[in-house]
């Protein structure tokens, strides 16, 4: 038996495995390149981008939290004509797919940081970010309002030719409805899930850890959420959804795939584990061959629900 | 202490020898050869293998080094539950080591007197930099203080090495009673010169000797201890303020890739916690 392909499509995005590094654990993929092989990895989602460069909350940004970790960056970073004048030419170096992740204060913000992105050579699709929980105009004001969500989907859609890939935030009452918005604005993927609005306290001080008060919730201690909110969304829309919350493992990965995900996305974990793609990938080709799945493909959303 | 250091591996490698030090002190060895090639103020992001759930790993100095065995050393003070875990390891136990990472301290010029400022764990650096100033003929001193008796769990290993050395507890118990900026301003006063200053340790008493520096116009250099996530510049969890000449304000900058070790004259302390 030849050995189970691990190949995946995301709209007319070719990935040579399901697996990306996501956006904010793996800088712009240039400064992890020296520890973990890029060419290891289906792509990497780059740290949000805006127009301007951004100096980020102040600190203490994050907290480990049972399982989990809560930030508060602030989505800092050089901007996006720094990213491709002088990131990107270093990036494309290594054999991997780019993600852009695309912010905005501003639907007009959104669209021409994706219309930079896009006429730049080797960037390969982009991920618009509408679901940071951690800046104070924009970002998840634009992933909790469904209107919001298909006007700022919509105009990137318009700006690009590239695959498009909102994230979600977990932060709504039904990710279906957003799930729906991006379908019917034009996406080709979705993204799901960005991190859960946490709240950590110091008793001592009584004052919240993170200096910004509230930050985003991510790690394996959300995990069976974004499992949850990835069948919802795979359940309601006809796109490709890239699974995303915790993973820490194969096993992990491998229930996102079953709940519905084409790909999927390995954060908090890089920071620990830079070199956790070798294990993932072989876990999941075990996996399939012990199974006699031909394609990582086929084992999509093929989740046995008692109805 | 001239080469460039070797750029970070990581590994899962063993705790060959461990220490204790008393209380919630030891002296941690494992076999690595890449952090055995760390220069002085270089860390390593340590955790078990076995880690349960705990996530993040932990930034350690580098107290030493010996590259012909592949070995290094940490010293560690259980602080939290992730310091805990690494300092529970058993001698067999592997580890996951990611290192040495960051920029350390730069060596004094020929000639130049360096005066080292170490509080509480603070100190672990200037083992491994005590090392390469003396191989370079350097004169320096260590000015070593805590809390009281205690909290200086590494004067055995010190004296051991021969390093030049000044006590202080803030209780008197060990050495001069006071803080350790009584003793180096004493020295301070009676070396002819412009000595370079070091500090790692607690943020009041590197702010001290930094405002020391500035008052007296002497170079110094301290290691920042923010919290850190990933050791690799990529979580921007472990920023400090740092302010550059031409610069309209300072910026947030991580202390992994860009430190831990800063020219004090670019650090703004305010917003520190
Ligand atoms: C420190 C940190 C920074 C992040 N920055 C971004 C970002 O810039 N843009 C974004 O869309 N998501 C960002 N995220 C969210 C992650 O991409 C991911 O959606 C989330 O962490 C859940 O996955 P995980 O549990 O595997 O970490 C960030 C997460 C963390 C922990």
């Amino acid at each position: 038996m030849t050995a189970p392909s691990l190949g995946v499509e995301i709209g007319s995005l070719k990935l040579r495995n399901p697996l990306l590094a996501a956006s904010g654990t793996c800088g712009y993929g240039v400064e992890i390149a020296h520890v973990v092989d890029l060419a290891t990895l289906g792509g990497i989602v780059t740290k949000g981008l805006y127009m301007a460069a951004r100096d980020g909350c102040e600190a203490p940004r994050i907290a480990e939290t049972p399982a989990g970790l809560l930030n508060a960056i602030g989505l800092q970073g050089v901007g996006i004509r720094a990213f491709v004048d002088r990131v990107l030419p270093r990036l494309r170096e290594h054999d991997t797919a780019v993600i852009v992740n695309v912010c905005g204060e501003t639907v007009e913000e959104y669209a021409e940081v994706a219309r930079i992105a896009s006429d730049a050579p080797g960037v390969h699709a982009l991920e618009i970010n509408i679901s940071c929980p951690n800046v104070k105009t924009g970002g998840i004001a634009f992933g909790t309002d469904p209107l919001m969500t298909r006007d700022v989907v919509g105009a990137v859609r318009k700006a690009s030719a590239l695959p498009v890939i909102p994230k979600l935030s977990p932060n709504v009452t039904d990710i279906t409805v957003f799930a729906r918005a991006c379908e019917e604005a034009g996406a080709d993927a979705i993204s799901c899930v960005n991190t859960f609005l946490g709240l950590a306290i110091d008793v001592e001080t009584r004052k919240p850890r993170l200096a910004f008060g509230t930050g985003g919730l991510s790690g394996p201690a959300i995990r069976p959420l974004a499992v949850r909110m990835t069948w919802q969304a795979a359940r309601a829309v006809k796109i490709p959804i890239i699974g995303i919350g915790g993973i820490a493992s194969a096993s992990d990965a491998l229930e996102f795939f079953i709940a519905g995900a084409s790909a999927v996305q390995v954060g908090t974990m890089n920071f620990s584990r830079p070199n956790i793609y070798a294990e993932i990938e072989s876990g999941l080709v075990d996996y399939l061959t012990r199974h006699h799945i031909g394609s990582i493909r086929d084992l999509v959303g093929t989740i046995r629900y008692p109805r | 202490m001239t080469s460039s250091p070797p750029s970070p591996a990581d590994r899962v490698c063993p705790l060959v020898k461990r220490e204790s030090l008393g209380g919630a002190y030891a002296l941690l060895t494992f076999e690595h050869a890449g952090v055995a090639g760390a220069s002085a103020g270089q860390f390593a992001m340590i955790q078990p293998e076995a880690q349960g759930d705990l996530l993040l790993r932990r930034p350690f100095s580098i107290m030493d080094t010996d590259p012909s065995t592949s070995r290094f050393t940490i010293f560690l003070k259980a602080v939290g539950p992730g310091s805990k875990a690494v300092f529970d390891l058993r001698e067999g136990d592997n580890a996951r080591v990611l290192g040495p990472l960051g920029r350390g301290f730069t060596a004094p010029a020929p000639g130049e007197r360096a005066f080292l400022v170490g509080g509480g764990y603070g100190v672990a650096p200037f083992a491994l930099f005590s090392r390469g100033l003396r191989e370079a003929g350097s004169a320096f001193h260590l000015f070593y203080g805590g809390r009281s008796a205690s909290e200086l769990p590494l004067v055995g290993e010190l004296e051991r090495r021969g390093i030049p050395l000044t006590l202080s507890t803030d209780d008197g118990t060990r050495g001069e009673r006071g803080r350790v900026t009584v003793p180096l301003m004493d020295a301070l006063s009676l070396v002819p010169g412009t000595p370079r200053l070091y500090a790692c340790g607690p943020e009041p008493m590197m702010r001290a000797v930094a405002e020391i520096s500035s008052e007296k116009r002497l170079a110094c250099e301290v290691s920042l201890d923010p919290w850190m996530g990933c050791g690799l510049g990529t979580c921007l969890g472990c920023v400090v303020k740092i302010q550059d000449e031409g610069e309209p304000r300072p910026k947030n900058r991580p202390a992994c890739t860009e430190g831990p070790v800063f020219d004090a004259r670019r650090v703004v302390w305010e917003k520190h916690s």
